[in-house]
């Protein structure tokens, strides 16, 4: 589910050159349905979760950043706003969905990766565009008929962990028209707000960079959710094809990055141990070129290295470790990283001195007993 | 509508808690050899359920799995899965005989938030463990399936480059508590065989 959004996005402009370039029309607001209709059970469904969210432990409550998405997701929402409700959810995966009560889930995970307001949009006016075009109703009615209810809810997030366990057959939650028009829509929605289209084709292009980094054969072509989409090239295609219909338009960079700064630590820490180190060292690569905090970026890269552990990567490691140290700003794990490895090459002098800088710069942290511990056998 | 998602939820959960868990068995008290390998001496009775998607982890209960959960490593060599193989999609997460202690709770991190749980370290200090040097973490894990907060405690060494671990976890409020002494007794008396 988590990479839906992008992978449908290439098919779009192939198959509704014509939406993508008219000025999309969206439908007035929606009234609530009757209690005792289809939808109206799902909607109460979909208002019990959404209570549920809110109490729930891994919700980001940060009220400058959910106002911040919520700008976002009301600008290209526009007549919808009041209707559309960001939830922000801590969770280090890919992901944003819409139920059809317009509850919103964003996920950590995905505003770890995008670089800017624009891709951020494109994921969000996705969503929006399925939601405008009441998708979830027909998918309702199809998955009763065909027992699969469990993989609609996935569509919203929703099953906890059965969320992660689904996650292919949540991918194709929705039906390529479906993606292919929610594309359309969230295309145009983009424009309306004035963000730039083509970010949207270079956060599918971010994202197959990490799927491709996997280890094994290339996931573009095993995947059964590749396997039924056309290939990169064309989606690529199709993209670029769609951006220049509608040129123009803002990314809003700087603002955004300054907006989710103060979790960048929590979330780089939360993808490092994630364990995909392949993708994760592909995704911190690719974002170690961005202008802010770029020492956090590199003591991450440096972290997946270190845990990774495969031939030549300690070295790796202690160059992203002194990289970090060297711009300044590093968080204190670096100097226990460094220990790390100086300890292992038996370099003493080196280890106490780093050990030393992460104990003084982290006194409540939570190995400080451990690393304490190697200070002293260091000293003997 | 309400009942379906329920049913769902609470379907799934048990799925992935349990790991599709097989019959339960005693584990009496008294000496008990895990694995060939650690020896434990216990002041209770445990159960036992067989979980293949946790092998080769043993996995005792006192409550039952939806509850708490001991794992008990007995002998993990090098490169070895600590869990069964998932699918392509899902990290595996192996042991390397190589890692310091930092690194072998981040590979327990990892394995208990595959399912987008959240694991926060509490604490991690050197402790002996199976009559040699190890350590001895805490942590605290927020279930993503049902929201449930728990506590976690863990003990491990490597010795002739094997890995030797017990990974407790139960409901913050109430099982772990009650638990908690009952693993500790356990962790301080456990031998490896040489």
């Amino acid at each position: 589910m988590r990479r839906r959004v992008f992978l449908a996005a290439a098919c779009c402009a192939a198959a509704f050159p014509r939406l993508a370039r008219a000025q999309w029309q969206a439908p007035g607001r929606f009234a609530r349905p009757e209690a005792g209709s289809e939808e109206g059970g799902l909607w109460s469904m979909m208002d019990r979760e959404e209570a549920r969210l809110r109490r729930s432990p891994f919700a980001l409550r940060d009220p400058k950043l959910q106002a911040y998405v919520q700008d976002i997701a009301c600008r290209l929402a526009g007549e919808h706003c009041p209707d559309v409700r960001v939830h922000l959810v801590r969770t280090p995966f890919f992901n944003a969905s819409m139920a059809p009560n317009g509850m919103m889930q964003v996920w950590s995970g995905l505003m770890l990766r995008v670089d800017n307001e624009a891709q951020l949009a494109a994921v969000l006016g996705h969503e929006i565009g399925h939601y405008l075009a009441r998708h979830s109703i027909e998918r309702l009615r199809d998955a009763k008929s065909r027992s699969a209810f469990g993989q609609f809810l996935g569509m919203f997030g929703l099953v906890g962990a059965a969320g992660q366990i689904g996650v292919i057959a949540g991918m194709f939650a929705y039906s390529r028209d479906h993606e292919r028009e929610a594309d359309a829509i969230g295309a145009s929605l983009m424009r309306n707000a004035g963000y730039d289209v083509a970010e949207a084709s270079k956060v599918w292009e971010n994202l197959m960079l990490e799927t491709k980094a996997r280890p094994g054969e290339d996931a573009s072509r095993s995947s059964p959710l590749f396997a039924t989409h056309p290939p990169a090239e064309e989606r690529q295609q199709a993209l670029a094809q769609l951006a220049q219909a509608s040129p123009g338009g803002v990314a809003n960079e700087a603002p955004w990055r300054e907006g989710v700064r103060p979790y960048l630590h929590e979330w780089l820490n939360a993808e490092v141990k994630r364990g995909q180190h392949e993708e994760s060292v592909a995704l911190l690569s690719r974002v170690m070129t961005r202008p802010l905090a770029t020492a956090e970026y590199r003591w991450a890269r440096g972290e997946v290295y270190r845990l990774r552990a495969k031939d030549g990567d300690l070295d790796l490691a202690l160059e992203d470790y002194r990289g970090a140290a060297a711009l300044g700003g590093e968080p204190p794990e670096t100097h226990r990283g460094l220990g790390m490895i100086y300890r292992a090459r038996n370099q003493a002098a080196e280890a106490r001195a780093s050990f030393q800088r992460y104990l003084e710069a982290a006194p409540d942290a939570a190995d400080f007993g451990m690393i304490k511990s190697y200070l002293e056998d260091l000293r003997t | 509508m309400r009942t379906h998602m329920g049913t769902l939820v609470a379907a799934a959960l048990v799925v992935v808690l349990a790991g599709c868990a097989g019959p339960v068995t005693k584990v009496a008290t008294g000496e008990q050899t895990v694995g060939d390998r650690l020896d434990v001496s216990l002041e209770g009775p445990w159960n036992q359920v067989r979980v293949p998607a946790l092998a080769p982890a043993r996995v005792w209960t006192m409550e039952g799995l939806p509850l708490d959960r001991l794992l008990v490593y007995s002998g993990i060599k090098n490169e070895q899965l600590i869990h069964a193989e998932g699918p392509a999609s899902r990290k595996n997460f192996a042991f390397r005989s190589t890692m310091q202690p930092d690194e072998i709770v981040a590979m327990f991190e990892g394995m208990l938030t595959r399912d987008g749980s959240s694991f926060k370290l509490v604490k991690l200090e050197p402790a002996d463990f199976g009559g040699a040097k190890g350590f001895r973490f805490e942590f605290a894990l927020t279930r993503r399936g049902d929201n449930v907060q728990l506590s976690g405690l863990g003990f491990g060494t490597v010795s002739n480059g094997e890995l030797f671990a017990l990974l407790y976890q139960a409901p913050r409020l109430a099982f772990f508590p009650r638990h908690q002494p009952r693993v500790e007794q356990m962790a301080r008396s456990a031998r490896i065989k040489t």
